[in-house]
């Protein structure tokens, strides 16, 4: 098995702020992995540091088995793992189809195109060419979505996908995650949405002060508990 | 009278919105307002008066050009890359001291008289339009204002560059994410920028004459279309270049008093009825 991604006693700053202590976490190809925690705990710090946002000093980041040097934000995507960031990040100047075409920079084979894009979120076709940010929650997210797998990741990081949406949106987001799913997208789901937690991932971690606190497979799991960790 | 003083606001509106849209992808790409934009101006100036000694002028607007997307990409290289953290202000001043460098540069190799590049042969002469002679060779300026601007809006709208660039323009972190080497881009849109307003200074070469503060007023007029356009709109810049161009043309013959106020009057008439230029901040 490929491990995608692999965290080792990482530990990220801002600046002089240190927010990740000691981090270590993995996903495997066509794993669907989710990492809770309340709201400010260092979740959104992961991705960061993935993306050369937030700096690494100390411990080891790997991408594909590959020791992560003098990463820059454009690694991460050249090598397989796409991003649906926080909040987005719809580019408000391109269209729609622009910005799914700017999702396709890496040129990775796959069966990711435009058409197929286009054959799971019918919505982004009918409104190709009006502006991106035109669309409402849902549609921006799946906007962010397509774009991130026009890029044919091996890994899809989605960092609160179900933030601010209704729980209609929600349930059509799982449905999706797990069609890209079984498809052979690996999927690290950054979440503290219950209910998408438990029908899309498979093993979990859970984050408190920038730390993995517990991680085991979800099958099992005392719900109870794991509420705890996860509203605020 | 008033048909010839048109077409002098087309021609300099042309060289306006030559430099301006260089100033608009550097601003978009690097969020530095170039001061030495100016001075990369008279520099394409001087290197086509050098190179058109030896190849003619044609010669020398490809030296210019050539010469000026070098020193484009290793201004982003060496300069806008490595303050990309710094306070805009401070890049702002490096911009500024960079400008007096290269005037004393040429100051030193060229002294302070003034010189006068030959315009090609083929476009010497004058045409009779509206019944006076008119300089053909303004008119190629006009034409070449046209082509850089039809060449720009293409490669901007319709290629996979230009998408990036669109997409870095606006949010060049979110751009990064999708694997695009933004700061690449940015030596390659800088280096478009500076032989942008070099090509300006090539041209302008005939109809100027070469000094090395001859950048100075064209770099003022060109920070004006910029705001007035809105900071990173090409739309806005084009047609607040033309704008520009008509008022200081008709405004050098019927209020010549005032004509040194004029851009300024219009600037600030345009920012209290749109605060953020006319486009917005839309690329
Ligand atoms: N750019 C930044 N500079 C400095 N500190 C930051 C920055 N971004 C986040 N932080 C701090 O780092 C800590 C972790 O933030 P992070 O965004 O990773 O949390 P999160 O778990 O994603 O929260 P949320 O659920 O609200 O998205 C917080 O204390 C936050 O204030
Ligand atoms: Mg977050």
């Amino acid at each position: 098995m490929t491990r995608l991604l692999k965290f080792e006693a990482v530990n990220a700053y801002y600046g002089r702020a240190h927010v990740l202590h000691d981090v270590s976490l993995h996903v495997e190809a066509g794993e669907r992995v989710a990492l809770v925690g309340r709201n400010g705990v260092g979740k959104t710090t992961v991705v960061n540091t993935i993306l050369n946002l937030a700096s690494l000093r100390g411990g080891t980041m790997q991408f594909n088995g590959r020791a992560q040097q003098g990463l820059r934000t454009y690694t991460a995507a050249r090598a397989g793992i796409a991003v649906v960031p926080q909040g987005r990040r719809i580019i408000a100047n391109l269209t729609i189809e622009e910005n799914l075409l700017l999702g396709g920079a890496v040129k990775r084979p796959g069966p990711w195109n435009l058409a197929s894009i286009y054959e799971l979120f019918p919505i982004l076709r009918e409104r190709a060419h009006t502006p991106g940010t035109a669309l409402s929650g849902g549609q921006q997210q799946m906007l962010a979505i397509g774009r991130a797998m026009m890029a044919n990741p091996s890994l899809l990081v989605l960092d609160e996908p179900s933030e601010g949406l209704a729980p209609v949106i929600v349930d059509q987001l799982a449905v999706i995650f797990n069609r890209l799913a079984d498809a052979g997208t690996a999927l690290l789901l950054i979440e503290q949405n219950l209910s998408l937690i438990t029908r899309v991932a498979r093993r979990l971690y859970v984050m408190a002060k920038g730390s993995i606190i517990e991680e085991g497979a979800l099958e099992g799991l005392d719900i109870e508990q794991l509420h705890k960790h996860i509203v605020v | 009278m008033i048909a010839i003083q048109i077409l002098n606001g087309l021609v300099y509106g042309s060289l306006l919105m030559i430099v301006a849209s260089g100033l608009v992808l550097i601003y978009g790409l690097r969020r530095v307002v170039n001061f030495a934009h100016g001075s990369l101006f008279m520099l394409g100036a001087y290197i086509a008066y050098a190179a058109s000694l030896q190849f003619g002028f044609g010669g020398g607007l490809l030296a210019a050009v050539a010469a000026l997307a070098a020193v484009g990409f290793c201004l982003d290289r060496f300069g806008f890359r490595l303050l990309q953290d710094r306070d805009p202000l401070t890049v702002m001043l490096v911009t500024f001291g960079l400008l007096l460098v290269f005037e004393d540069v040429v100051q030193s190799i060229w002294g302070k008289q003034s010189y006068s590049l030959a315009a090609p042969e083929a476009l010497q002469g004058t045409v009779d339009l509206f019944g006076s002679p008119f300089p053909v060779y303004r008119l190629a300026i006009v034409a070449v204002g046209a082509l850089v601007a039809a060449c720009l809006v293409g490669w901007l709208r319709y290629s996979r560059i230009g998408l990036f660039i669109r997409g870095a323009s606006t949010d060049p972190v979110t751009t990064a994410m999708q694997g695009v080497n933004t700061d690449r881009l940015s030596g390659g849109v800088v280096a478009v920028g500076a032989a942008l307003a070099g090509l300006a200074g090539v041209v302008s070469g005939p109809f100027l004459s070469l000094s090395p503060t001859m950048g100075s007023d064209i770099l003022i007029d060109s920070f004006v279309v910029v705001v007035i356009g809105g900071l990173g709109s090409f739309a806005g810049a084009f047609v607040a270049a033309m704008i520009l161009g008509q008022v200081q043309a008709l405004g050098a013959v019927y209020l010549p008093d005032l004509a040194a106020l004029l851009p300024f009057a219009l600037m600030t008439a345009v920012l209290i009825w749109r605060p953020s230029g006319l486009s917005g901040s839309r690329v």
